[in-house]
């Protein structure tokens, strides 16, 4: 078994073959767009084909003449996508300016790979502010296949707040919020150490936000020996594995193909800062 | 014998079966490679540690992404389009810049035992040559001047076309040092009379053939897909336009050393490379497919082929086709 088997977990090689996935674009069509932040969006699309993402996984969205960005699914079903879009850059923006009901979309994918599903195990589910989106899909998974679910949302404000009432039919939900404004008031760092104290146990955690937060999460649950995945975030320009422009160093491991969900320890081993400056590291969101 | 990556941490270059040994063993000028597998440029080899890793996926030989003096952030997404016969790319040489990547080579060529060729370009003579240098002081072990990059203006294709420019590059390159210069070249250039010219300025090999300019639309979205519009266009449906160039190179310049390269997706494309005279096999986009077991596939295919058929060494297969 070679290092990066080793890193990824050799059930984690054989567990999703990738041999046989398309590249080309599917057409969809936009028949509900929901605000739910300020500066967040839920967009919900038809598709021609189906793609039967597994939770974690993600499309390129494709706009044409503009830029085409990576997203994670956020909820999929029988040919329909819903995808949330926060507006922080170029095509994002262009997307909340643009993108209206009955506008046409082009997504590639599935591509990388997702969280593990497990059935009938005890999950904790942590998501800070934007990053909560691939999780609300799989919490719907998990809860199908007969896990108990609780899940912590972490925002830094009250107005950031959104998706509690989805994660509420499926998971028992708890909210963080800096500011206090809703919920408990800290980060959902500080609502994790609370829980871990209360001796609640979990036998699997699955994480997504920004990376301190991620490390963090981990730190906890390396220290309590429960399993952890996370997903992990970095510039995708080909999506396929073969640019090397989300590769994270030093462990040569491609977020668009070995990811972009992994096992949590390997955020213990990133050690990007030496070659930051070559602009290809830097975690760009759009 | 296992056929997994799980036992192929020292990639066997002598393979017995009972009382026959096979040789996978190859040598493109001065290198000598324990199989005829070469990552091709453009394809990972941006930082140590994804270079470090298709080493253990198996490969004889690496090379780099193209480096230039500057940092180059490449293209706005669409990058990559995959056609179905066949694959369409403009990143824009995308890389970190001369000075920053010779950090990451020094590193690569201290911990990784196959040869690095350090695939360079540049747009004026002064800069592909402070980049050479810079990629000689890291210790790489062979340049390849990427002469013929379809999809960057001033840069590859428009260099490569330039015969006098090329060849003051390779006579300057050869004066100050001894390692091997090697040229991706294209379609476009494998004229016999410019491939002379480049071979009496001092060229130690050939790499044939880099992607073709391509375009593809989607008329769903009435707009070309790439957002530079040309690309490179790579994967299976190149293969038969590498196999006549590599041929027709290696016919008439049976002494100059081949990397074919261009739709290699399986061992039997590769055997088929070699036979009509590549030294060695380039291997690249044949990744979105197979990843990088893609290597050991074509090694383990290339051993069983040799067995089969009676041959001892893949040196024997090399240009077979031109010597019947």
């Amino acid at each position: 078994m070679n290092i990066h088997d080793n890193l990824l977990g050799r059930e984690w090689v054989d567990r999703q073959h990738f041999d046989c996935f398309s590249s080309k674009y599917v057409i969809g069509e936009v028949y509900e767009i929901r605000q739910l932040t300020q500066t967040i969006r839920e967009y919900n699309a038809r598709l021609k084909e189906d793609m039967e993402p597994v939770p974690g996984q993600f499309a390129m969205l494709w706009i044409p003449r503009v830029g085409e960005i990576p997203l994670s699914f956020a909820d999929y079903s029988k040919q329909t996508a819903r995808l949330i879009i926060s507006r922080v850059g170029r095509v994002t923006s262009y997307i909340h300016e643009n993108i209206s009901k009955g506008s046409k979309i082009l997504l590639r994918g599935p591509l990388g790979r997702g969280f593990t599903i497990h059935s009938k195990r005890s999950c904790l589910l942590i998501g800070g502010g934007y990053g909560l989106a691939p999780l609300y899909y799989l919490a719907k998974i998990l809860k199908e296949n007969n896990c108990r679910l609780k899940t912590l949302l972490g925002f830094k404000h009250s107005e950031d707040v959104f998706y509690v009432n989805e994660f509420g039919q499926v998971s028992e939900v708890h909210v963080s919020t800096e500011d206090g404004g809703k919920g408990f008031k800290g980060t959902v760092i500080d609502m994790l150490e609370k829980i871990f104290k209360e001796e609640e146990s979990f036998d699997v955690v699955y994480a997504c936000g920004r990376e301190e937060m991620l490390m963090r999460v981990v730190q906890e649950c390396v220290k309590r020996n429960i399993d952890v995945e996370i997903s992990l975030e970095r510039q995708i320009k080909c999506g396929l594995g073969i640019c090397g422009s989300c590769s994270i160093e030093p462990l040569g491991l491609r977020v668009c193909r070995d990811g972009p969900v992994f096992k949590g320890d390997i955020l213990l081993q990133i050690k990007e800062s030496e070659i930051e400056s070559d602009g290809e590291k830097i975690c760009l969101r759009h | 014998m296992s056929k997994t990556l799980n036992n192929f941490s020292s990639i066997r270059e002598k393979v017995s079966h009972g009382k026959i040994t096979v040789d996978l063993t190859t040598s493109i000028s001065k290198l000598s490679l324990r199989n005829p597998t070469v990552l091709a440029s453009g394809i990972l080899g941006s930082s140590y540690s994804l270079l470090k890793r298709v080493e253990d996926a198996g490969a004889g030989a690496l090379t780099t992404k193209t480096i230039t003096r500057d940092p180059r952030e490449g293209y706005v997404n669409p990058v990559f389009v995959d056609l179905g016969y066949g694959y369409l790319n403009a990143i824009g040489l995308r890389n970190p810049g001369a000075e920053e990547f010779s950090k990451e080579l020094s590193r690569a060529t201290k911990n990784i035992q196959i040869p690095i060729i350090t695939s360079i370009g540049g747009s004026k003579f002064e800069e592909f040559i402070f980049v050479a240098e810079k990629m000689l002081e890291a210790g790489c072990d062979a340049l390849e001047l990427n002469l013929s990059c379809p999809h960057v203006d001033g840069y590859g294709l428009d260099v490569g076309l330039d015969a006098k420019l090329t060849c003051e590059i390779i006579k300057q390159l050869k004066s100050v040092s001894s390692k091997p210069i090697f040229a991706k070249i294209s379609l476009h250039q494998s004229q016999k009379n410019l491939l002379e010219k480049y071979i009496n300025a001092g060229l130690d090999g050939i790499t044939a053939i880099n992607a073709l300019k391509g375009l593809a639309i989607s008329i769903e979205a009435l707009s070309p897909i790439l957002s530079n519009v040309i690309g490179g266009l790579s994967g299976p449906c190149i293969k038969p336009v590498a196999l006549a160039i590599v041929y027709e190179i290696h016919r008439e310049f049976p002494d100059i050393p081949i990397i074919g390269v261009g739709g290699i997706q399986s061992p039997e494309d590769a055997i088929e490379m070699i036979l009509v005279g590549a030294s060695a096999v380039g291997i690249g986009s044949a990744i979105v497919r197979k990843d990088l077991k893609i290597f050991m596939e074509i090694i383990d295919g290339i051993e069983r082929f040799l067995l089969d058929n009676g041959f001892k060494s893949v040196k024997e297969l090399i240009g077979y086709i031109n010597r019947r």
